[in-house]
């Protein structure tokens, strides 16, 4: 079996799983039941591919720059549908589950209906499968001959090293500053933050607009990696970011594990179908293998688990 | 040395259905201790609630330090060194103390673009500043792991740390125990001492007298008058704010007893964290009788309760009701007995908050005819009920049966439970702390009605951590004490002292 595949798939499917998770943490930590990450994911890989294509045409080349410029613009487009998402939820208290439901929906439709009517525009020939170049891929020497892990450290995209800086700062932020204290409270008793003189609802906005940009930064490292955005890139990584939060306890140093977990699970059914030269329906009875787990997990693990307690509940200042 | 502090000048403030402060004008003096006494709903938490900035009055002018202010949010109001420790106390429960007390005014360090949360040199400031008013705590601790009288010091703390010179604390005894109240009062005294300036609000006439300088008293939202503590009477403090005289004495007329509805034997029953809360208890209560469990909080009495009501599963013993074994029924099949249970936790377990006063009253018979009908609820019914319960059980509420039950008061939505406990007309009613955090008026209302349910022949098991109220009620009073009954004896053969002495778990 081929290890270091099974490595370098693991962790290239992990990490941007645990950044979408992280921006649900974000969100749900605040207070706000996040559910669009699927939504936020999509619509922010959507925006970084029209980019390219965009500046493709203009300039007639494909410098290797483009994927940053990509990377930006689709954080920057998660953040955008987050908008939308928060303004509904906290402006206009609407139900935090079905606000989530309905970005989610207009995600998928929004984008194929726009990538058709902007790549005919652009380009002459309308389609909604937008190409992206491929991305380069880096191995660090020396790191990537170490037995088994080895492969962690071969083939590696760029969106790996802005990730893991992302999430790092992500997780300073949530934990040692102000802004981190006083978004977790949200979470749990925002009638103390106000009391406190803080503006909950600002906070709870805040958090919902990153986590628009953690999950369109997910979003274009997935869309890279399959190499080209269409509506059928919505395949529920974003619910697969939400159990992996669940199954973290809403921490984001065990949702990092859970995010591992989900990843190397399904490289190493991918690698297992490989190696037995399965047929393509079984093939696809094994990807079934980490959503399987995933139910598995949330069934013995949700007891234990805590939720932030204020979860899902609108701010309403008269409220005791 | 009577410099004032704090001007209220004609304040009203309205709410749908309700004047809530009508034209209160008040002044509060540097370094007293101003206690604003009334009924509930009388408007001390909303006055209040204005000071500190969480509602704008709708007229009327606001002085402190004689500067006229207006106050938009609690952060207009922490400029103005105004702290305030609410009825339901506003902690985050997964922070320690440290992160609770800095939350909204956090001391930062830096290291170039890094700034981060200095929970170290909080925790020693929050240390030292405990240590100067007496008030114990240890700032890592969680706010979940402390119990609801250290959960009050944090409040305070939390006042003391952003320099606080004008405290107002929100009904603060109502949630704790005897000791801890005296506890609470010294510590006010201490901060008098300190200089600081606090305004205590309470329907409770002997703390007041114990600690106040002057008092204000408010009825229906108007000012009766402000008072010298020291030169009023709590009587007469009593008189002036129901409004009426007050007849403090119980008419309780002897009967003899019927027939044993309930009978509990043996009964033991473990809590979530298997820890044996009733330890093989026996009871009885007969027709017109009222047996009234004293004890200390957390001695097992709510544990019976909730164990005969089918809220605790039980281990061991046996609970008969009419001669039939319902220790194995569930919550409604005991309902449908006829038991009666009015909880301790009127918000919790009592009412659905977010329910009219109307769905409530109804909650435990909607499915029953007349409210429904072949499986359809039927609204007018459920009207009807309401108005008809809301005029007899004389329950305040703006906008009657369409009354958001949350908005209502304390002792209105515990009037609302008594009217439809009373209603189901049941054999065997249960009463936990009925008159927790109610004010004089309250209280005497909900005593009558106790009373009259033992006079039409009801089995009345009380449980009250009031001793005066054991005393007045009881006809028979068993005494627990570590889950269980050390004495059960009639009324006539228990002096106050006695019982006080078995809540100690002396046994002689």
């Amino acid at each position: 079996m081929n290890i270091d595949k099974i490595m370098t798939d693991g962790l290239s499917f992990s990490l941007p799983l645990f950044i979408m998770a992280i921006g649900g943490i974000y969100s749900e930590r605040s207070g706000v039941t996040m559910l669009s990450i699927e939504g936020f994911q999509g619509f922010g890989a959507f925006t970084g591919a029209i980019t390219v294509v965009i500046l493709r045409t203009a300039m007639g080349s494909s410098p290797n720059w483009l994927i940053y410029v990509a990377t930006l613009a689709s954080v920057l487009g998660g953040m955008l549908l987050a908008l939308l998402n928060a303004l509904m939820v906290i402006k206009l208290k609407s139900k935090m589950t079905i606000a989530g439901v309905v970005v989610n929906i207009l995600a998928v439709a929004l984008t194929s209906f726009l990538s058709s009517v902007i790549t005919g525009a652009v380009t002459g020939q309308a389609t909604n499968k937008i190409q992206l170049g491929v991305s380069p891929r880096y191995t660090i020497p020396y790191l990537s001959e170490i037995p088994v892990i080895g492969g962690l450290f071969q083939n590696i995209y760029p969106f790996a090293f802005i990730i893991i800086v992302v999430a790092l700062l992500a997780w300073y932020v949530l934990y040692k500053t102000s802004y981190g204290l006083r978004l977790r409270a949200g979470g749990d008793n925002p009638h103390s933050l106000d009391a406190a003189g803080v503006d909950v609802n600002k906070i709870r906005f805040s958090a919902v607009v990153l986590a628009g940009g953690f999950a369109g930064l997910g979003g274009i490292a997935f869309t890279y990696m399959m190499a080209n955005f269409s509506p059928s890139s919505y395949v529920g990584y974003g619910y697969l970011a939400i159990a992996a939060l669940i199954f973290g306890n809403w921490n984001i140093r065990t949702t990092f594990w859970t995010s591992m977990f989900f990843g190397f699970s399904r490289s190493f059914s991918d690698q297992l179908v490989n190696e037995l030269g399965m047929s393509s329906n079984y093939s696809d009875l094994f990807s079934v293998m980490p959503y399987v787990l995933t139910l598995i997990v949330l069934i013995f693990f949700s007891k234990h688990n805590r939720p932030p307690r204020a979860l899902g509940e609108h701010f309403d200042k008269g409220k005791r | 040395m009577t410099e004032t502090i704090v001007e209220l000048k004609n304040i009203t403030k309205r709410f749908p259905g309700i004047v809530a402060n009508d034209d209160v004008t008040l002044d509060i003096r540097k370094g007293e201790i101003f206690a604003l006494l009334g009924e509930n709903g009388a408007g001390k938490s909303t006055l209040m609630s204005i000071l500190f900035g969480m509602y704008e009055p709708d007229e009327g002018q606001i002085f402190v330090r004689g500067e006229k202010v207006r106050l938009t949010s609690s952060k207009d109001a922490a400029a103005l060194s105004i702290g305030m420790v609410h009825q339901h106390f506003k902690l985050v429960s997964n922070y320690t103390i440290t992160e609770n007390i800095v939350l909204g005014d956090e001391p930062l360090k830096r290291l170039g673009p890094l700034s981060w949360v200095d929970l170290k040199g909080a925790s020693e400031k929050i240390r030292s500043l405990s240590l100067e008013y007496g008030l114990e705590v240890n700032p890592d601790d969680k706010i979940e792991d402390l119990p609801v009288s250290t959960q009050q010091r944090v409040e305070i703390l939390k006042m003391l740390y952003r320099d606080a010179e004008i405290l107002i604390f929100d009904e603060p005894t109502s949630v704790l125990t005897p000791q801890e109240i005296e506890y609470l009062l010294e510590i006010m005294e201490e901060l008098r001492r300190g200089g600081k300036t606090i305004i205590l609000i309470s329907h409770k006439l002997e703390e007041i007298k114990q600690v106040a300088d002057r008092c204000a008293i408010l009825l229906h939202g108007k000012l009766v008058g402000v008072y010298d503590v020291a030169t009023t009477t709590t009587q007469r403090m009593a008189n002036l704010m129901v409004g009426k005289e007050l007849d403090f004495s119980i008419d309780k007329t002897e009967h003899d007893f019927g027939e044993v509805v309930l009978d509990v034997s043996d009964l033991t029953v473990y809590n979530e964290q298997k820890v044996k809360v009733v330890d093989n208890v026996s009871l009885k209560v007969r027709q017109g009788e009222i047996l009234a469990i004293a004890g200390v909080s957390g001695n097992g009495q709510v544990d019976i309760a909730d164990a005969i009501a089918g809220l605790q599963n039980i281990s061991a013993g046996s609970i008969s009701f009419k001669g039939e074994d319902i220790s194995r029924l569930t919550i409604k099949e005991r309902i449908t007995k006829g038991i009666s249970y009015i909880p301790e936790d009127r918000q919790k377990e009592g009412l659905i908050m977010d329910l009219t006063l109307r769905d409530n009253l109804a909650i435990k018979t909607f499915d029953r005819e007349p409210f429904s009908k072949k499986g359809i609820l039927q609204p007018e019914s459920f009207e009807q009920q309401a108005e008809d319960l809301i005029r007899r059980y004389d329950i305040r509420s703006g906008q009657g049966g369409q009354t958001l039950t949350r908005s209502m008061s304390g002792g209105n939505q515990q009037k609302a439970i008594i009217a439809r406990e009373v209603e189901l007309d049941s054999d065997l009613l249960i009463f936990v702390q009925p008159t927790r955090g109610l004010d004089v008026g309250a209280i005497a209302n909900i005593h009558q009605q106790i009373l009259e349910q033992r006079d039409l022949g009801k089995a009345i098991l009380l449980v009250s951590l009031e001793l005066d109220e054991v005393m007045a009620l009881a006809d028979t009073i068993s005494v627990a004490f570590r889950g269980q009954i050390l004495k059960t004896d009639s009324v006539h053969n228990l002096s106050k002292e006695e019982v006080g002495q078995y809540m100690m778990g002396v046994t002689q």
